[in-house]
């Protein structure tokens, strides 16, 4: 939670200046209105789309994630909406998890403004996660993405109709697998301070500087500043193409995804690599030893590396969705 | 398991820091992942308007790292097929990516410098 204020404090300045390019821009049509046709019209409808009208009162199922039919859900975990709990809607060999959320919060309109609401995503999304961890603890889900909304149960069992194989299939698949989190982080200082003690080349180009003086001596200055650069880019892909072949031996897939957002993860040092492993759930212990020696194997770079899960297998359910 | 590592689940986070799992982490996860099956709410989370959020969330260190010449996320797909990732070492792709930047910084600073001396093109 912290993260995200500091992130969104940090954000303040940029958002004033755009409320405020918006307030001027209003006031300008504002006053465009009083001279043209003196009193505006009545003020307009903010979004053109007509709100359907089962919409307007009542509620609609937000749904989480979808397991087979004989799974039970040991917990009770609330749902997005704290006041609903989440229940199994069991169709055919499988259920949905899903609980009941307001449509004045969660209809069409008002979701669009409220996913830009920093505080309500960050609740909302920690609830959803909550839900498919507890489920996860069951056995094997399909973990369906944030806002996945049904009327009422009619729409939920018409989609499991529809998908019942490619549901089913996925969750043969994800069985006995278990999804990890790897990040590879690296202090940019350490790694060129290894760089440079590393290259013969910025030694040699290092002592021809303390020959001189004046342009001459900047001018090699500049060249050892450009080649480290270099060579600390080179180690730190040598190192992170090291740690992910290891962990593709001892991974059924893998996914890497761009490094995160300092201010929100709140990670110190670079973060070379940040990746998703599918591993067999018998080889997790195997999975920790690995990383350990890799640790070990270069901490010199001052590398650290830092494992999360077993996570609901968001980044592998639809790659082991049947064709 | 030694005291310090931070090989550990994320439920006994690093020490000092805490316990909660890290938001950046669920965001990527929940907001990008996970099965996509049509809803009858529809609300495509490519929507401008979350589309700006994902990529504030999202990009600030993705800039920095093309900084760094490091994309080799983007080409994700073709990692699998080849034994290692990171083909990031100064592929020619991302040479040309870096050089055209470049390029066009240079113009902007040559025009900034251009209006304040009073020469140059006007437009």
């Amino acid at each position: 939670m912290s993260g995200l204020e500091e992130w969104a404090r940090a954000r303040a300045p940029e958002l004033l200046a755009r409320a405020e390019e918006e307030a001027v821009a209003a006031l300008r049509q504002a006053l465009i209105e009083a001279t043209v046709g003196g009193r505006p019209a009545a003020p307009k409808p903010a979004p053109s789309r007509e709100p359907r009208r089962d919409q307007a009162e009542g509620h609609a199922l937000w749904a989480y994630a979808v397991t087979r039919a004989g799974q039970a859900l040991s917990g009770a975990p609330a749902g997005v909406d704290p006041g609903a709990p989440v229940e199994r809607i069991v169709h055919g060999g499988l259920a949905v998890l899903a609980s009941r959320v307001p449509l004045a919060e969660f209809g069409e309109d008002p979701l669009r403004e409220n996913l830009n609401r920093l505080d309500w995503l960050e609740r909302v999304a920690r609830a959803h996660e909550t839900v498919l961890e507890q489920a996860l603890a069951d056995g094997p889900i399909v973990p369906l993405r944030l806002c996945t909304i049904y009327s009422n149960e009619d729409g939920i069992r018409t989609m499991l109709d529809r998908e019942e194989e490619h549901l089913t299939g996925t969750l043969d698949r994800l069985a006995g697998r278990q999804e990890w989190g790897v990040k590879l982080l690296l202090d940019p200082d350490t790694l060129a301070r290894a760089a440079r003690e590393r290259s013969p080349e910025i030694a040699g180009l290092e002592e021809e500087r303390s020959g001189r003086s004046g342009g001459g001596a900047y001018m090699i200055g500049r060249k050892v500043d450009r080649r480290l650069a270099e060579l600390t880019h080179q180690l730190a892909t040598e190192v992170a193409e090291d740690v992910h072949a290891r962990l593709e031996d001892c991974t059924e897939d893998s996914v890497l995804n761009p490094p995160q957002n300092r201010e929100l993860s709140g990670y110190e040092g670079e973060m070379l690599l940040n990746g998703a492993y599918l591993v067999e759930s018998s080889r997790t212990e195997e999975l920790r030893d690995v990383l350990t020696r890799l640790e070990e194997r270069h901490s010199a770079f001052g590398a650290r590396l830092e494992l999360t899960g077993p996570w609901p297998p968001y980044n592998f359910a639809s790659r082991l969705a049947p064709a | 398991m030694e005291a310090g590592s931070s090989l550990t689940p994320r439920r006994n986070a690093l020490p000092g820091r805490p316990a909660e799992t890290n938001l950046a982490d669920i965001l990527e996860r929940v907001l990008d992942k996970g099965i996509v099956i049509a809803g009858d709410i529809q609300i495509n989370l490519l929507d401008i308007e979350l589309l700006t959020i994902k990529l504030r969330i999202l990009i600030a260190s993705v800039d920095r790292a093309r900084e760094m010449g490091i994309d080799w996320w983007e080409s994700d797909s073709t990692l699998r097929s080849s034994s290692g990732p990171p083909e990031v070492a100064g592929g020619d792709a991302s040479d040309r990516k870096r050089l055209e930047r470049e390029n066009r910084e240079l113009r902007e600073r040559l025009e900034r410098i251009e209006r304040q001396i009073g020469v140059g093109d006007q437009s």
